[in-house]
């Protein structure tokens, strides 16, 4: 009986999901190129070793980094915030968190338009804002500076996931029971040791959700980049997912931009497991 | 008085979480009501001194010849050719979104049901497998799936984007829909036993009403992931067939020739469906992530 209500949704899967992600790697075996559409032989390791001496390989994996580590602490910290914020009472409390929620909605696309406006280095409003408030004499070159480019993307990566974030901190601060807050203030503890030994400690799930999860969208990252700065100025904010896009569709070697997206694939599996051992075992007891 | 500067403080801090929050998004739609020549004023009109609706004309009604382009006096310069795909791509993306939340709420529930409901060999297993199945990148989705859609002779039909959508939102759906079946008390079920009534007829008579917000949350979130996607649509479509609102707008972000101001405005009919959805059912959505993820 399960088997007739599972049926539909696990076949729709396996077709969608399962299937492709093994002949993804089969793919990432053999030599997949669509100029030599004809000529398949295994290779191993090949397409691997071939990324890897690729000379853009070292500085897109530095990039993922980047972009990761500081695009996820910066989720993290700014989604957190804002949670302890909204879980307070104030006029308005519900007007500012519908509006909160507004950056998760919006298409990646259209973030990636949104932000390549107001970083315009022409006309944009960033450069307007910093000229009106006389911290710039002129005019700046802003997502075609390399030294400011990466920056700038994670600055909208970091504006669509926030929301997200808070919200899963958010129902999670509610979740903790008051009683927990009102016995610490009889014993005499201040907001800070509060929120350091009661806050703090409750949220632990919802960290492991929201650092799990933007690992995920961070370390693939790429619907932004297509649109900020197609990898550049010169490869400033190339990652490894615009590497493995680049291989596959502009120099059209399928073998190695699945090679590229299995590595990304096994390093958010790593990053994960590590998250799972770090923070502690009671999710898996949980769920 | 240490009261009320905590007090000034915390307002602060509301003021510029809700500045971060809007000031972006505000700007977006502003400057697409401003005319081509006004929004290269440097600096910026914060407030648009004629505010138009040109630019959305231009992209409903995008000039077909040079004469007509004589005739959109401010907009004048340059509408892509890629406008005249906006229409379709736009019905292209209500379709498939709807179609894929439909298809997600009728085999999610499914699936969730058996999940939820009844015990069988290897369920916790699967419930983690269908899971993980999303940390898998799209990026590395994108190439199988390419040569699949390729030999079935499915590039640039909505067919291919559809089937692929559901890759991606199937699982999370199944993940939702799953901790809120769980949430419903057995009792009911056996009650409904009692009286003779079989799986199918107590999940569509008794589960599936109490589930509404559930289903719903399902729907919402398939339909914003199918209608956001950007990478399968970029890789699989090609013509007014099949060419998404997402693929359109990034069309008209690399070109040089196009204001900002057309851009914009193409930009926030994108984003219109999406947040609507989002802030009208945004209890349905918060209890659907609750339920699933964080007690799940």
């Amino acid at each position: 009986m399960a088997l007739l209500f599972l049926a539909p949704a696990l076949l729709i899967m396996f077709a969608v999901n399962v299937y492709p992600v093994l002949y993804a790697l089969w793919i990432s075996l053999h030599r997949s190129d669509l100029r030599r559409p004809l000529s398949n032989p295994f290779v191993g390791l090949g397409n691997f070793v071939a990324v890897f001496s690729e000379s853009y390989f070292v500085s897109s994996l530095l990039h993922t980094l980047q972009f990761t580590l500081l695009g996820v602490a910066l989720v993290t910290a700014v989604g957190l915030a804002s949670a302890l914020i909204l879980n307070e009472k104030f006029p308005l409390q519900p007007v500012a968190f519908a509006v909160f929620l507004i950056p998760w909605a919006v298409p990646s696309v259209v973030n990636g338009l949104m932000w390549k406006w107001i970083y315009d280095s022409q006309f944009g409003s960033l450069n307007g804002l910093l000229y009106s408030l006389g911290l710039i004499d002129a005019y700046q070159p802003m997502l075609g500076d390399p030294a400011k480019a990466m920056y700038l993307v994670i600055n909208a990566f970091v504006w669509k996931e926030v929301p997200l974030a808070g919200l899963l901190f958010l129902t999670t601060l509610k979740s903790i029971p008051h009683e927990l807050y009102e016995a610490a203030m009889v014993d005499g503890a201040d907001a800070l040791r509060r929120f350091r030994y009661i806050t703090l400690p409750s949220l632990k799930p919802a960290f492991l959700l929201v650092l799990i999860y933007n690992t995920m969208q961070a370390i693939r990252a790429f619907d932004i980049i297509y649109v900020l700065t197609e990898g550049g100025p010169g490869d400033a904010t190339g990652n490894l997912a615009w590497s493995a896009y680049q291989e596959s569709f502009r120099h059209l070697n399928l073998g190695r931009g699945s090679a590229l997206a299995y590595l990304i694939a096994m390093g958010t599996f790593v990053i994960a497991y590590w998250y799972l051992k770090a923070l502690g075992r009671e999710e898996k007891e949980n769920a | 008085m240490r009261k009320r500067l905590t007090r000034v403080a915390f307002y602060a801090a509301v003021l510029a979480m809700g500045l971060y929050v809007t000031s972006p998004f505000l700007w977006l739609i502003i400057s697409s009501f401003q005319t081509e020549r006004e929004i290269v004023s440097v600096p910026p009109h914060w407030i648009p001194q004629k505010p138009t609706l040109e630019n959305y004309q231009a992209l409903f009604d995008p000039p077909k010849s040079d004469s007509d382009r004589a005739k959109l006096p401010e907009q004048g310069g340059f509408v892509p050719a890629s406008a005249r795909d906006l229409l379709p791509s736009m019905r292209n993306s209500l379709l498939t979104a709807l179609v894929v939340a439909s298809i997600n709420v009728l085999f999610g529930t499914l699936a969730a049901y058996a999940f939820a409901r009844f015990r069988f060999r290897g369920r916790q297993m699967l419930t983690y497998a269908i899971l993980s199945l999303r940390i898998v990148p799209d990026v590395a989705l994108v190439i199988p799936f390419f040569m699949l859609i390729r030999t079935a002779g499915l590039l640039d039909s909505p067919l291919a984007l559809v089937l692929t959508y559901l890759g991606a939102t199937l699982p999370f759906s199944v993940f939702i829909l799953t901790g809120f079946l769980q949430t419903i008390p057995k009792e009911l079920d056996e009650a409904a036993m009692v009286d003779g009534a079989g799986p199918w007829q107590t999940l569509w008579r008794i589960i599936l009403p109490i589930a509404s917000p559930g289903l719903i949350a399902a729907a919402v979130f398939s339909f914003m992931a199918s209608w956001n996607e950007f990478l399968f649509a970029l890789i699989f479509t090609e013509t007014a067939r099949s060419i998404t609102l997402p693929v359109i707008v990034a069309t008209f972000t690399s070109d040089f020739n196009i204001s900002f101001s057309l851009m914009n405005a193409a930009g926030v009919l994108a984003v219109i469906p999406p947040v609507v959805l989002a802030l009208f059912f945004r209890r349905y959505l918060v209890d659907g992530l609750t339920r699933g993820a964080v007690k799940g």
